[in-house]
């Protein structure tokens, strides 16, 4: 009831999620993100059948470790992701945030190990794709390996966006381009791109910005000050879009 | 839970709220028994499955806040040296002293234990002794457990902390307030209940005029930022003349802010007030008079009635926050800070974190034995589910605000109000025929007469009473 569930669209509220698991690619609502955008009708039964397992995931249950072998990309069905990595030292580096149609682990590909972990931050799904049954199909269908190549781009410019923001100097345009971004990305998945709640803690989000928790909080308070966002608990109210989007500078696409 | 200031999705308009009216025939009417709803849920419905592991994911939940709550502490000091007849709070008469430092040793573990929970950037500003009787311990012991409350949390300095103690004027040594102004306490409230001898000696009390006055002068001297004093009606032997006198005493000391509670006679559940004889009780239509001739002294100086036993002058920042519409409801009564996580330590005491509700052992063996084991000493709970959050916020307006605005909670809750409240928005408009609230095109607000049954109108979106055994469970008279 309450604007609880992220990021589920208020009509589907009604628990419809574990019916969506069920369901085929072709009905899939995240379709035209996900891989099979340019794939023909007639050929989308044959995604269906490398989309073998539909996992569901406990808040805080790993989808995968750091250093385990890469077998399959996971595409975000429902809830939300943290990717992150240890360094030597034992720090942790949270380094993405994955939500419904985002794709993870492709930095797997390369090594053939996955190079970080994925955590579902709340009640989360996602489809398991085989990366070698993956790499069959695509061969037979050009669209899919088309779109594959631009999925993986997203992510190329994804992250580039991340290195531009963790280079900004003034922290209050770190915090903007990310919720800006956040705002967009939900906005491309139908979903309020305005009115949404945090999936993350404010550490998590404190660690990916590359700032203390204090400061976070600080200028969440500032933002809200100026009138350009409302706070609330974790629910966050875009008051001013066009305000966030200046702050956030030309660089945050 | 509540709505606050800026940075909250809801800003309350800022409304006057509506001067308060006397009422007879409508009080009597509805005399029937209701919570006070410091809580909603209220109390009895906490669960004894809730403890320990479900408070520490609420606590870690409320530190993952972009901007996490500040922090409001209540601290139970459960002894007093001397048992009030009226008295329904959880307390221990003891005159062995030894008993505080004990209790002190325990509080030690449970405000490191509690400390440990709570990121160190969130700031108290709020902290409240209560009991029982908070000068129970001295000021060493009272300078022990600030020293201890600032090593586990991060105390606040400015000056819109609101850093209060309960006291009772009897056992105030000299010195003592000024004690409690350098620790950085800045309000007191003293129990005061009437003044008149009579009723004194019913209710075991014995506290002259010259005591209250003498403790008020001390409070004023300290730099204390605000006084407020209790009054209860409805106590035996109390008349209405005897209690003018006693409201004219009282508001010459001119207080920031006045309680005035109903005393509630429920012998069969706290022990202590069966040595209060019923026949010395005034009738249902004295104590109407009672609270009567109270709202007439008190509008009459200058002191605004807040809500539910709350009055204030116009200048308090009680008053300041109704006009503003920031005004909360908590467990210590009305507060300026409401949008605070709310820690209790000690016996028996509640804490109020993230959407749960903790409250602890109220026995002390028990409290000891879990805290001797290096656990949280919690007794039972509950979780809010996104209902209970809907209705408390819709009580809390009505007890904050006066009104609600339908809106505000449809956004918020995802809800079409007339849709989801049927049988409530009935409830209510039966009020509305009988003059307790207004109904409107945006929501409905509580008139002048019915300010007085604030509880009666907040009842209608309790669900506890959509049951009909509930209504059976023992809740003191709303008047």
């Amino acid at each position: 009831m309450a604007i609880r569930e992220f990021p589920l669209p208020r009509v589907d509220r009604s628990g419809v999620d574990l019916g969506l698991l069920q369901t085929s690619c072709a009905n899939c609502g995240l379709h035209q993100l996900c891989l099979p955008a340019s794939i023909g009708g007639d050929d989308l039964p044959r995604l269906d059948k490398v989309v073998e397992v539909k996992k569901s995931l406990d808040r805080e249950q790993a989808l995968y470790a750091a250093g385990e072998a890469f077998r399959a990309l996971y595409v975000v069905r429902s809830g939300a992701f943290k990717t992150s990595a240890v360094d030597s030292q034992g720090e942790i580096q949270v380094l993405g945030f994955h939500l419904p149609g985002e794709i993870m682990g492709l930095d797997a590909i390369a090594s053939g190990r996955h190079q970080c972990g994925a955590e579902a931050l709340m009640k989360s799904s996602a489809c398991e794709v085989p990366y070698d049954k993956l790499e069959e199909v695509a061969q037979e269908l050009p669209g899919l390996q088309k779109q594959l190549m631009r999925v993986i781009s997203r992510e190329v410019q994804h992250d580039q966006r991340h290195l531009v923001m963790i280079g900004r100097k003034v922290a209050l345009e770190r915090l903007a381009i990310f919720l800006h971004s956040l705002s967009q990305r939900l906005e491309r998945i139908s979903r309020d791109p305005h009115l949404f709640v945090l999936p993350m803690s404010r550490r998590d989000l404190a660690n990916y910005l590359g700032l203390v928790v204090e400061t976070v909080s600080r200028l969440f308070s500032r933002l809200s000050e100026q009138g350009v966002i409302a706070v609330e608990r974790k629910t966050i109210r875009i008051l001013d879009p066009a305000k966030l989007r200046e702050l956030a500078g030309e660089l945050s696409l | 839970m509540p709505a606050g200031p800026s940075q909250t999705c809801a800003v309350p308009t800022p409304v006057p709220i509506a001067a308060v009216e006397f009422d007879a025939d409508l009080l009597a009417r509805y005399d029937v028994v209701g919570p006070r709803y410091t809580s909603y849920p209220t109390a009895p419905s906490f669960r004894d499955d809730f403890g320990e592991a479900e408070y520490r994911v609420a606590a870690r939940e409320s530190n993952e806040d972009p901007i996490p709550r500040p922090l409001s502490l209540y601290v139970h000091v459960p002894f007093c040296e001397s048992p009030c007849f009226y008295c329904g709070c959880t307390r221990l008469i003891t005159r062995e002293h030894g008993n505080a430092a004990r209790y002190l040793d325990h509080l030690e573990r449970e405000i490191a234990l509690q400390g440990a929970l709570f990121d160190a950037d969130r700031p108290v500003v709020q902290l409240h002794l209560g009991g029982g009787t908070p000068n129970f311990l001295d000021i060493d012991e009272l300078a022990r457990l600030t020293e201890l409350l600032a090593d586990a949390f991060n105390l606040e300095l400015e000056d819109d902390r609101d850093y209060s103690v309960e006291l009772d004027p009897r056992y105030l040594v000299p010195g003592f307030i000024e004690g409690l102004a350098e620790l950085g306490f800045n309000r007191v409230s003293l129990g005061v209940q009437d003044l008149d001898p009579d009723v004194q000696q019913a209710i075991n009390r014995i506290q002259p005029a010259s005591q209250t006055g003498d403790a008020v002068a001390a409070a004023r001297d300290a730099g204390m930022r605000s006084v407020n004093l209790d009054l209860i009606y409805g106590l035996p032997k109390q008349h209405p003349e005897s209690f003018a006198r006693t409201l004219e005493s009282v508001i010459a000391l001119q207080p920031e802010r006045i309680a005035l509670y109903a005393y509630a006679h429920m012998p069969e559940r706290f022990k202590a007030q069966r040595q209060i004889s019923a026949d010395d009780l005034p009738t249902p239509a004295v104590k109407l008079a009672l609270l009567g001739t109270a709202i007439r002294e008190l509008t009459r100086a200058g002191y605004r009635y807040i809500g539910m036993d709350h009055f204030a002058l116009a200048n308090d920042s009680l008053a300041r926050a109704q006009d503003a519409g920031t005004l909360q409801r908590n467990f210590q009564g009305y507060s300026t800070h409401g949008q605070c996580d709310l820690v209790g330590l000690g016996m028996s005491a509640i804490s109020r974190v993230d959407s749960c509700y903790a409250q602890n052992l109220r026995d002390l063996p028990g409290y000891y034995q879990k805290l001797t084991q290096r656990e949280l000493p919690i007794a039972r709970g509950l979780k809010l589910d996104a209902e209970d959050e809907l209705r408390a916020e819709l009580i809390q307006s009505i007890m904050c605000r006066g009104r609600v605005q339908f809106r505000d909670f449809e956004d918020r809750f995802g809800i079409r109000f007339d849709g989801h409240f049927g049988r409530e928005m009935a409830a209510l408009a039966m009020l509305a025929a009988d003059g307790l609230v207004q109904l409107h095109e945006y929501g409905f607000s509580v008139t002048p007469r019915g300010r007085l049954l604030l509880r009666v109108v907040a009842m209608a979106f309790d669900a506890s009473f959509q049951r009909p055994e509930a209504l059976a469970r023992s809740f003191s008279r709303v008047i």
